[in-house]
């Protein structure tokens, strides 16, 4: 099992856009995957419902933690997503 | 009925979300809000299997339905505000849901009823969250009805075929509902809630139809069947309107498309052009009698694929745009991406703060400076060959060293093409204002270029120091606040002495109400959506030049964004 600690980049932290597709990413990979917030309890990555239930906000620390096969590549890609600021389609 | 207490009970105000108005029967849609179930059969009565079976169908029913909206709302409406339904479809396959609607049912619950338990407590727990989280309640409720409609078959209105001209009017309208409507049907709609920024006031941008959100409790006073004029550019909702209120109505919501260019009533021409995002938003500009493309951007070229868009198929799409406007003038901004922008294939660093980070130009003059070639490369060889003139503009630039080597680049690519005998012009060359370095040496930059372009909402971001997507300094990012308003007076008078033509594009330019402010500070041209064009075409040629240009001389020289205010207010 590998962990990491990741700071959450989106301006709007994990909310529909973010989150979505950190589930989306989670779901994308084998291995037992949890987030939780920096000394909180972990929930299951692969949830929308938890994901989002935990209100996270921008520049708050998460813990990413996997399990399995793929455990290396899914961290690295959670990792990527959490780092991505939110795209922004308004005008200039 | 309405309000007592309200001056006119016959006017409620609200949000516009649209510029437009429309007026016509209204029609409720979902009055009574949440889908009622009587109370459970006995579990013995109830055929658990059947239950499971009803389930899995409902599902999957709603899965394609999403689906199928998803598509839709990404045609209409765009990536990012379909992106919702991909949140759709992962609550809906949520394992925490799944489970909770697996246990009512091996408790004896019908489907329905397993339904609106499973999803109960996840939406109080939503609903008691702050600011963006709470919204996720509504998607909640929004796939929990689907489900419940599909199970209990609520005779909930269809709302793809609403009966011709009819307001819609409803506490809420959810994405999956605002993505049905049919703007050649419908009037307009009026939302009890929802702000300026709700799906359902984006998606009526986008679609065009007159829209007033966030009405509050006064929306149910009115009766199913009462006629509504629905004012998007007033904000109001007005009930049982008079003649003279109707045929307002029906000329704006008519909004005379002018295919000609306008000018103000004393002869002052204004360009009137149009943003534009992906290729799909052409057809919407040229039906909204645009003069041209005022910005068009190049991100939707190289998102969402494993690599970036070649030379020729770039080409090929700015071909295609100026052909749109043969007569017109289509303004490139070259790629503007960065931190803030996720391209895969780009690599982009992780920054501690993107929006003062690498972007636009800074990349295009660094790690993209290939890509930024062969995009030059595609724009010249373009220029050469449509009838409408092609301008390239340069974003985020904030030195004029900077520039120097954006058109160092430029001529680069062109002496290139010459040397390999490949069809080339050079193109209009400018840059974007949208850095308070940049409106300070804008003298310097309007000597080098052919025009400026200020990007206003990038702007007063940087000039006020508030970040455009933070709710807490919100407040702070208005292009009204007299600093905003002098950095884009002084770019102004830069592009004058420069010789160079100054436009605006950005939400400032397509507000409307906006206009004449604009015209009186010396815009030669100003570029919003396509669905303001029209509205905005409207004003100019009521405008005297003279008379805005003194009213932008006191609002520019105002100490206050409420004095401003008050000057824009009182002499419109």
């Amino acid at each position: 099992m590998i962990e990491r600690t990741i700071t959450v980049v989106p301006e709007a932290g994990l909310h529909a856009r973010p989150a979505s597709k950190f589930v989306e990413t989670a779901n994308e990979h084998d291995s037992e995957i949890t987030i939780a917030p920096e000394n909180g309890d972990s929930v299951n990555a692969a949830s929308m419902l938890a994901v989002t239930g935990l209100g996270v906000k921008s520049g708050e620390r998460v813990v990413v933690a996997a399990d399995g096969p793929d455990e290396e590549a899914a961290v690295d890609a959670l990792e990527a997503v959490l780092s991505t600021p939110e795209g922004d389609e308004s005008e200039e | 009925m309405t309000n007592e207490s309200n001056a006119d009970p016959r006017t409620l105000a609200g949000t516009g979300a649209t510029p437009l108005a429309g007026v016509g029967p209204a029609l409720w849609y979902d009055a009574d809000g949440e889908i009622e179930l009587d109370d459970p059969p006995a579990p013995e009565s109830v055929d658990a299997d059947r239950e499971r079976e009803r389930f899995a169908e409902a599902r999957e029913t709603a899965r394609e339905e999403i689906e199928r909206e998803r598509e839709r709302a990404a045609e209409r409406v765009g990536e990012e505000e379909a992106a919702v339904f991909d949140a759709h479809r992962q609550f809906l396959d949520d394992p925490q849901i799944q489970d909770g609607v697996a246990d009512a049912l091996d408790e004896g619950l019908p489907a329905a009823h397993a339904v609106q338990r499973a999803f109960a407590e996840p939406i109080e727990t939503f609903e008691g969250m702050e600011g963006r989280m709470a919204e996720r309640a509504d998607d909640l409720r929004d796939v929990r009805d689907r489900l419940l409609r599909l199970l209990a078959g609520g005779d909930r209105v269809d709302l793809a075929s609403l009966p011709e001209g009819t307001v819609l009017l409803a506490e809420r309208l959810t994405p999956s509902d605002t993505a049905q409507l049919d703007p050649e049907r419908v009037a307009g709609f009026a939302t009890a809630l929802g702000g300026r920024t709700s799906h359902a006031a984006i998606f009526a941008r986008s679609l065009g139809i007159p829209a007033v959100v966030g009405v509050g409790d006064d929306l149910f006073g009115i009766d199913e069947g009462d006629d509504v004029l629905v004012d998007g550019d007033a904000g109001e909702v007005i009930v049982d309107p008079d003649e003279e209120l109707r045929e307002r109505a029906s000329a704006g919501r008519d909004v005379e498309v002018r295919e000609e260019r306008v000018a103000t009533r004393d002869g002052r021409e204004i360009e009137v052009a149009a943003n534009v995002g992906t290729l799909a938003e052409l057809e919407g500009a040229v039906e909204g009698g645009a003069d041209g493309i005022g910005l068009f951007r190049t991100e939707f070229l190289f998102l969402d694929r494993e690599s970036p868009p070649d030379e020729d198929e770039q080409y090929e799409t700015y071909v295609e745009a100026l052909e749109a406007f043969p007569d017109g003038r289509v303004v490139v901004r070259t790629l503007d991406v960065g931190g803030d922008k996720p391209i895969p294939y780009l690599d982009l660093p992780e920054e501690e703060n993107p929006f003062l980070g690498e972007r636009g130009i800074r990349r295009s003059l660094g790690d993209d400076a290939d890509l930024f070639e062969t995009q030059l490369r595609a724009l010249l060889r373009a220029a050469a060959t449509a009838e409408g003139t092609l301008s390239v503009m340069f974003p985020l630039v904030a030195t004029v060293e900077e520039l120097e080597g954006a058109l160092d680049r430029v001529e680069a690519v062109a002496a290139a093409l010459d040397a390999a005998g490949v069809d080339h012009e050079v193109p209009e060359l400018g840059v974007m204002i949208e850095t308070p370095s940049a409106a300070f040496v804008a003298p310097e930059l309007a000597e080098r270029v052919d025009f400026l372009s200020i990007g206003t909402n990038d702007l007063a971001q940087y000039v006020m120091a508030a970040a455009r997507e933070n709710d807490r300094v919100a407040h702070l990012h208005d292009p009204l606040y007299p600093s905003v308003l002098r950095a884009i007076r002084r770019t102004v008078e830069a592009g004058r002495a420069g010789d160079a033509w100054v436009g605006m594009c950005g939400e400032m330019a397509g507000d409307p109400e906006l206009t004449e402010l604009l015209v009186g500070v010396g815009l030669d041209e100003l570029s919003m959506s396509a669905v303001t064009v029209p509205n905005v075409k409207a004003n100019v040629t009521a405008i005297d030049a003279d008379d805005a240009s003194a009213l932008a001389e006191r609002a520019v020289d105002a100490h206050t964004k409420a004095k401003v205010l008050e000057i824009i207010g009182n002499e419109q």
